[in-house]
C-alpha cells in the first residue's frame, strides 16, 4: 500500500505531468482572457466598429468619455450601486454565515433557503423581482401599503429602480455565505468557551472574537464583491430597466454592451472597458490599503 | 503509466473543444445560406414555410432560418457575426437600424440585382419603404419586405357600449380626444400608447411639423417649436391634462397591449405586429382605424418596415439574392402574409384577400394598405438609433410627469444634439 502510494506521489510530482495537466487551463486563460484583454486594450485606441480595418485615433475615445453625459451617468450609477450593494451583500452573507454556522439540524433548511437564489438563473430571479416590485400587484408594495407606508412606483424613478436592483442583488450571496460559514466553523471552540467562562455576552463574542478573526476573509470577500458588483448587475439592469429611467440604471457594463453591440462602437466600448478596469483597480486598492492599515493598527 | 490516460483524456477534450464548429460539411454542389431575423412564433413559422418551398424549388441551396427574440438581440447577433467575419448571408432588419451597417459598407446593395431581375420589378412594390432603404439616396440597399405602419386599434364593443362614434377615415384630433375621454372611466382608459418618438412623429407630421431639421442629414430634433411643439403638447396632454391614458403606476403594472386584450383600453396605438396576439381576443370585437388628423392638417402615419439585406463579401451574394427574389415574389409574399403579422410590400399581395383576410379581424385591414401610400419615415442615419433611444427616455419622463414639461423640451434638443454626430 505504502509503495503504491509513494509511486503515485512520484508520478504526480514529475514536472512534465504537472505541466501537461495545467496546459488546458493556461491555454484557456490565454485564449479567453489574456488575448481578448490585450486586444481590447489595443482597440480602445481605435475607431473599431467590429469589422473592417480599425484606424488608430490615439486618445480620441478617452477624450470623448469625459464629454459623454451618458457615460458619466453610467459611472455614477455603477459607483452608487457598488457603494450600497457591496456592504449590504457582505452584511447579509457574513450575518447569515455566522448565524447559521452551528451544526444543528434546523439550520439545514435555512442554509438551503439562503443558497437557493444563487443557483437560480439570473433571468428567473429578475422576472421574480419584476413581479415582487410590481407597483399595483406586487407583494412588496402590498406590504408597504398594509403598514401605511408610501408605495413607490419602483421602476419610474431613478433611485426606485436602483433600489429594486440592489435589493435583488442582495439575495444571490450563496458563495460568500458558504465561505463565511466554513470559516466560522473553523474558529476554535475553546475561544468561545473561555470567553463564556469570563462572562462575555454573545455580542462581545461576536465583536471581540468572531469578526476580528474573520476580518482578513471579510476583506477578501469585500474585494471580490466589489469586482463582481461592477459587472454582475448587467442582466437585471438589462432585463428589468434597460438602463432606465433617466439613465439611473445604465450601469457601465450595460453602456458598454449598448455601445459595442447596439451602436457598433467597439472601439469606444473597449475604451470604457479599460476605464472600468481602472476604476475597479482603484476601488480594490483603496479597500486593501484601508484593510492593511486596520490590520497594522490592531497588530 | 497511469497518468497518461488522464492526460490523454484532457488533451482529447481540449482538442474536441477547439474543433471546427458546425455540423456535417456541405456537399460539393450545395450552398448553405443563413437567414437571420427576429419575430414571434407565427412569423418565424411563415419564414420557415417560405424557405422550405424555396429549397424545394432550388435543391442546390439549403437555408437555415435563425430567429432571435427581438430587434436588440438581432443587432447584437449581427454585430458579433460581422465582427467574427461570418455574417449571415441574408438578414431582415428595420429601416431605423440598418444605417449603421450600411455606413460601414458591409451590405451588398440590391439595386443592380433588382434591375436585372426577370421576376421582380420596382413597380411591384410600395414606394415609401423603397425610398427609406436607399442609404445613399439613390441605389436600393436592401429589399423591403413589409410596409407596416402605426394605426389605432379600437375596442368596437366598448365604443358601441359608450355610444361613441366609431373612428373613420379623416377623423380629427378633437374627435380622437372626445372618444378617449368618453372611453375613460369605470375601469377603462381611452387610450394606451408607449410614449416613444415613433408614436409621436405622425402627430407632428400631421400638424405640419418636422421631427428633425433635415431628413437626410439631421443635426437636431425640432420638437420644441411651431407645429411640432403643438403636436408634442397635444400628445403629452393626453396624459398630463386629460388623463385618458393609464398613469405611470398602472402602465408599470400592466403594459398597454395586455390591458387592451383584457378590455381595459378603448384604443391602442401600435403597428401591424399586434395582430397575431390580438386575434386571441375572445371577449369583444375589435378593429383598426387610421391615426387622427390634426386640425387643418393632413393624414399622416409612420412607416414600420423591415427589409432583406445581403452581407457583402460572403461569396454567396448571388444565391442570397435568389432567396430574396423568391421571398419577394407574389407567392413568397403570400406565404408570409398568411402569418397575419406582415403587411406585404408587394402592391398585388397587399390588395389581395390573402392579406386582407376578410374572415379574420381586423375587418378594416385595408387601413394598412391605405397607410402604405402616406407613411413617412424617420431618418435612417447611422446615429439615429442613439438619438431615438435618448429621446424616448426623456419623452417617457415628460409623458408621465416625472420631469417638468419645459425642462423636457429643452433636454429633448440639448441632450440629443451631440448624438447626431457622435463618433464610434
Amino acid at each position: 500500500m505504502s509503495t503504491k502510494s509513494t509511486a503515485h506521489r512520484t508520478a504526480w510530482s514529475r514536472p512534465s505531468t504537472a505541466w501537461l495537466l495545467i496546459v488546458p487551463f493556461l491555454a484557456g486563460m490565454a485564449f479567453l482572457l489574456f488575448v481578448p484583454a490585450a486586444a481590447n486594450l489595443g482597440y480602445a485606441f481605435t475607431d473599431h466598429v467590429g469589422f473592417g480595418r480599425p484606424a488608430f485615433i490615439g486618445l480620441g475615445n478617452f477624450r470623448r468619455l469625459w464629454s459623454d453625459p451618458f457615460f458619466l451617468a453610467s459611472l455614477r450609477a455603477s459607483l452608487a450601486f457598488v457603494l450600497i450593494a457591496v456592504p449590504l451583500r457582505l452584511l447579509a452573507a457574513s450575518g447569515l454565515g455566522i448565524a447559521l454556522a452551528r451544526p444543528v439540524r434546523s439550520n439545514r433548511w435555512r442554509r438551503i433557503l439562503v443558497y437557493l437564489p444563487t443557483v437560480m438563473p439570473e433571468i428567473t430571479l429578475s422576472l421574480v423581482f419584476l413581479w415582487l416590485f410590481n407597483p399595483l400587484y406586487g407583494p412588496i408594495n402590498g406590504l408597504l401599503g398594509a403598514l401605511g407606508l408610501p408605495e413607490p412606483v419602483w421602476f419610474a424613478s431613478g433611485w426606485g429602480a436602483r433600489w429594486a436592483i440592489i435589493v435583488m442583488m442582495v439575495f444571490p450571496i450563496g458563495e460568500a455565505f458558504l465561505v463565511v460559514m466554513a470559516a466560522r466553523r473553523d474558529l476554535p471552540g475553546e475561544l468561545y468557551e473561555a470567553a463564556s467562562v469570563d462572562g462575555a455576552s454573545s455580542w462581545q463574542m461576536l465583536t471581540k472574537i468572531t469578526l476580528p478573526s474573520l476580518a482578513p476573509l471579510l476583506l477578501l470577500l469585500a474585494v471580490r464583491d466589489t469586482i463582481l458588483s461592477l459587472q454582475v448587475n448587467f442582466v437585471p439592469a438589462y432585463l428589468l430597466t434597460d438602463g432606465k429611467p433617466a439613465n439611473a440604471t445604465l450601469f457601465v457594463p450595460v453602456y458598454i454592451y449598448d455601445q459595442a453591440f447596439e451602436f457598433l462602437g467597439f472601439g469606444y466600448g473597449a475604451a470604457i472597458t479599460v476605464l472600468l478596469l481602472a476604476v475597479t483597480t482603484s476601488l480594490v486598492t483603496v479597500q486593501l490599503v484601508l484593510g492593511w492599515r486596520w490590520y497594522r493598527r490592531r497588530a | 503509466m497511469r497518468r497518461w490516460p488522464i492526460a490523454t483524456v484532457l488533451v482529447a477534450l481540449l482538442l474536441a473543444a477547439c474543433g471546427s464548429p458546425g455540423g456535417a460539411p456541405a456537399s460539393g454542389a450545395q450552398t448553405d445560406l443563413q437567414l437571420l431575423l427576429f419575430g414571434g412564433p407565427d412569423e418565424v413559422a411563415g419564414y420557415q414555410a417560405m424557405t422550405a418551398e424555396f429549397e424545394g424549388a432550388n435543391p442546390d441551396v439549403r437555408v437555415t432560418v435563425t430567429p432571435v427574440a427581438n430587434q436588440d438581440d438581432l443587432l447584437a447577433k449581427l454585430a458579433t457575426s460581422f465582427a467574427a467575419g461570418s455574417p449571415p448571408e441574408v438578414f431582415l432588419i428595420n429601416f431605423r437600424k440598418y444605417g449603421q451597417f450600411a455606413a460601414q459598407g458591409v451590405l451588398r446593395p440590391v439595386q443592380d440585382y433588382l434591375d436585372a431581375s426577370d421576376v421582380l420589378s420596382e413597380d411591384d412594390f410600395v414606394s415609401a419603404p423603397l425610398e427609406t432603404f436607399r442609404f445613399d439616396g439613390e441605389r436600393l440597399t436592401c429589399q423591403p419586405q413589409n410596409v407596416s405602419s402605426l394605426v389605432v386599434y379600437y375596442n368596437f364593443d366598448l365604443f358601441e357600449e359608450r355610444d361613441v362614434p366609431l373612428p373613420d377615415d379623416g377623423w380629427t384630433w378633437d374627435a380622437f380626444l372626445a372618444a378617449a375621454t368618453a372611453l375613460t372611466g369605470d375601469g377603462t382608459y381611452g387610450l394606451g400608447t408607449e410614449p416613444l418618438l415613433i408614436r409621436l412623429a405622425p402627430f407632428v407630421w400631421s400638424n405640419g411639423g418636422e421631427v428633425t431639421d433635415d431628413q437626410v442629414a439631421p443635426g437636431t430634433l425640432t420638437l420644441d417649436e411651431g407645429p411640432a411643439r403643438e403636436a408634442l403638447d397635444f400628445f403629452l396632454d393626453l396624459s398630463l391634462e386629460h388623463g385618458v391614458v393609464p398613469p405611470d403606476v398602472e402602465e408599470q403594472s400592466e403594459n398597454a397591449e395586455a390591458r387592451f386584450m383584457r378590455g381595459g383600453l378603448g384604443m391602442y396605438l401600435n403597428s401591424r405586429k399586434s395582430v397575431p396576439n390580438l386575434r386571441g381576443i375572445e371577449g369583444f370585437r375589435w378593429d383598426v382605424a387610421p391615426l387622427p388628423v390634426a386640425p387643418g392638417g393632413t393624414p399622416a402615419t409612420i412607416l414600420h418596415s423591415d427589409a432583406y439585406c445581403i452581407s457583402e463579401g460572403t461569396g454567396k451574394e448571388d444565391t442570397a439574392w435568389r432567396l430574396i427574389e423568391f421571398a419577394m415574389s407574389t407567392h413568397g409574399q403570400e406565404l408570409l402574409a398568411e402569418s397575419g403579422r406582415t403587411v406585404p410590400s408587394r402592391v398585388d399581395v397587399l390588395a389581395s384577400d390573402v392579406f386582407l383576410e376578410p374572415d379574420l379581424p381586423p375587418a378594416s385591414a385595408f387601413v394598412f394598405a391605405d397607410n402604405a401610400q402616406i407613411a413617412r419615415a424617420t431618418p435612417h442615419t447611422s446615429k439615429w438609433l442613439q438619438v431615438e433611444n435618448a429621446a424616448d427616455d426623456i419623452l417617457e419622463a415628460m409623458f408621465y410627469g416625472r420631469i417638468d414639461r419645459e425642462e423636457g423640451m429643452r433636454r429633448l434638443v440639448s441632450d440629443t444634439a451631440p448624438l447626431f454626430g457622435s463618433g464610434g
